[in-house]
């Protein structure tokens, strides 16, 4: 076994936090059971990987098997990057999508190998039609970088990939096409859309993110739905402006529904407008040039926050469109400019 | 020692007196504004009361006219037919109408197209079956405004539900509803293929079957005598049509120098016929018949092949 490649099998190894290590190794399948079985998981963590890299090299771990294990413990550490979102489109008049899983791998790995000679590709598909692809960029003179390496996610025969935004930007324009191409798709463009939580992006793309229906088996009519207020709590508690606290359960519901929001960390507005006031005469309002600022909402989970804000008092309902648009719009990144 | 005794004489302290002037002062205040909130108080209750008493005497007024119609329909029921059960017999009949409504709602999924009035809009339900089979359910809740849109759904995310909704959405929804449906259906005949040779035919396969989420990409490779010497056939099926449950495109191919022989070019172009008109685990099904029948599995006669699929 090369020893840049025990090298990196060791520094994945010791990123993996102990409770999650046997199950890491069983999803990555290299070693097997009876192996596995020989490890003491309680010993030092410094012990437990040298025993497992012993049993790597016993096995001859190749880079390829390195590079899936990297593969496997970002699957389970999603949140640890940034997902951006790429839309492909195909031109008019296109064929079917005959999804050929072999040939879109050899002409994916094809298409980089021969922009760059050094790079490492990798793939792992996942049960619900999702592939993950991991690059380690190298140049024409330098051998890959495996600690910097790009993921893409591409659900096949759509037209949406995910990716993890590194700071390698050069390598972006490539990846693009080497997707587009080996996709049999046209064009490839960045959706205004990005956050950690890739479920999230994934339910916000294709959305899926509420998957309540009406049918005639559905037994609960609307008006015992409750309204969250629970009014009938205690005879001796009158609320007051009930009617408008209804009004304003009522309208959140229908802009937000009953399902749980997609997780989002913030949302990103570049305005571009001209002042507008009731002044006359306001030196503001004179500009001819257009105001600029960036206003920018975080949150540990954005949506529901938003969703709070009007039974909470803090805000009229119905909210600002440009608020409630976000799920239906799949963007977080606005730019608003005068009509 | 020196207490607050608003009654002492002695203006011992100047402060004992002013002190003693401002709570009187306080209290004069205090009860002005108790009267008045009295009087504020008792002028509310002389209101809150008429209001009782109409709103009492509205009540009277429904109760009397509820009561009055309940006896004149009372009085109609028993003209027409003078039976003391005709109320309990038409609770039994409403009952028994709304459970017959009911069944008819759950039948309706049975057609494979049915759906729900919603708040802004319907709710489309569309059934997928295969060979009689009831297979997976899907829904688009569709908002009926100007224009048309789709507000969430549960198609799968490899349909091309945009493309289908950009085309027929806006002009006809009919047709959006039924192109909707055969992608749907094919989709659902062919995964339903897909899985019955996985599960029920593994023992002919002889390597992993090959397959993409639309299910219209089959690759495979097969014997027909699992255990024995022949050579395996490879297959590759393209659904080009994706409103259909049949390939488009078969080829197979046989490895080995047997794929010389006439007898297994018979074979394998009767094969690549036998895929593309019949369902491919009814084809499965057919060698599996076939091998029972025939121990050797070599030699079969071309028309005996089809012989013995259209028996099914």
């Amino acid at each position: 076994m090369d020893e840049t490649v025990a090298e990196f099998i060791k520094r994945t190894i010791l990123k993996i936090p102990m409770n999650e290590l046997t199950t890491i190794l069983k999803a990555w399948d290299f070693l097997s059971e009876n192996q596995l079985q020989t490890v003491n998981f309680r010993q030092r963590k410094e012990s437990v990987v040298q025993h497992l890299i012993r049993l790597c090299e016993e096995k001859r771990a190749s880079l390829n098997d390195a590079a899936l294990l990297d593969i496997v413990y970002t699957q389970f550490h999603q949140h640890q990057k940034v997902w951006d979102v790429f839309q492909m489109s195909k031109g008019p008049g296109e064929d079917v999508d005959l999804f050929d899983m072999k040939q879109f791998k050899n002409a994916f790995k094809k298409i980089l190998q021969r922009a760059l000679k050094n790079v490492t590709v990798s793939f792992r598909e996942t049960e619900e039609n999702a592939i993950w692809i991991r690059i380690a960029w190298g140049t024409q003179y330098t051998k890959p970088n495996q600690y910097k390496p790009t993921y893409v996610v591409y659900y096949s025969q759509t037209p949406y990939a995910f990716k993890s935004s590194s700071t390698l930007r050069r390598n972006t324009p490539l990846l693009g096409q080497a997707l587009t191409i080996a996709s049999k798709h046209h064009q490839i463009v960045k959706m205004d859309l990005r956050s950690r939580y890739l479920d999230s992006l994934k339910a916000i793309v294709f959305k899926q993110y509420n998957q309540t229906f009406e049918t005639h088996n559905s037994t609960t009519p609307l008006q015992e739905r409750s309204l969250g207020l629970d009014i009938n709590m205690d005879s001796r508690i009158i609320h007051e402006n009930k009617v408008e606290k209804e009004r304003v359960q009522r309208i959140t519901q229908e802009t937000f529904g009953d399902y749980s929001q997609p997780q989002l960390e913030f949302a990103q507005y570049k305005l571009e407008t001209k002042f507008k006031s009731d002044l006359n005469g306001s030196i503001l309002a004179e500009r001819e040039e257009p105001l600029r600022c960036l206003i920018k909402f975080s949150s540990p989970h954005l949506l529901e926050a938003l969703k709070s804000l009007a039974p909470a008092g803090i805000a009229d309902a119905p909210l600002s469109p440009l608020l409630t648009c976000i799920p239906n719009k799949r963007k977080n990144y606005f730019k608003i400019r005068d009509k | 020692m020196e207490q607050a005794n608003p009654l002492r004489p002695d203006g011992e302290s100047k402060g004992g007196v002013l002190a003693h002037l401002e709570r009187l002062e306080t209290q004069v205040s205090r009860s002005r504004k108790q009267s008045e909130e009295l009087q504020s108080v008792q002028a509310q209750e002389g209101a809150l009361g008429t209001k009782i008493h109409k709103l009492r005497h509205l009540r009277d007024e429904l109760r009397a006219a509820v009561r009055h119609r309940r006896g004149s329909v009372k009085a109609r029921i028993a003209n027409v037919e003078p039976n003391r059960t005709v109320e309990v017999n038409e609770q039994e009949a409403l009952e028994e109408k709304l459970e017959n409504v009911k069944a008819v709602l759950q039948a309706y999924h049975f057609t494979g197209l049915s759906g729900k009035l919603t708040s802004r809009g319907v709710c489309v339900c569309i059934n997928t079956a295969f060979e009689g089979n009831l297979l997976a359910s899907y829904f688009v809740d569709l908002v009926i405004q100007k224009p048309f849109r789709i507000h969430h759904h549960s198609v799968p995310v490899f349909i091309p539900l945009e493309e289908i909704a950009a085309k027929y959405l806006q002009t006809n929804i009919q047709h959006f509803l039924f192109s909707l449906c055969e992608y749907l259906n094919a989709y659902s005949g062919r995964k339903y293929q897909a899985d019955r040779l996985q599960s029920d035919f593994a023992a002919l396969l002889t390597g992993p079957l090959q397959r993409n989420p639309l299910c219209n990409l089959l690759s495979f490779t097969y014997k027909l005598d699992p255990g024995g010497q022949s050579f395996p056939f490879c297959a590759r099926l393209l659904y080009k049509d994706l409103t259909a449950t049949l390939p488009t495109d078969v080829t197979v191919t046989c490895q080995g120098e047997e794929a010389l022989s006439t007898s297994w070019e018979e074979q394998r172009a009767s094969h690549e016929t036998l895929f593309c008109t019949k369902p491919l685990h009814q084809v499965f099904a057919s060698f599996a018949r076939r091998e029972k029948l025939d121990g050797s599995g070599l030699l079969i006669d071309c028309f005996h092949c089809t012989g013995n699929t259209s028996e099914k």
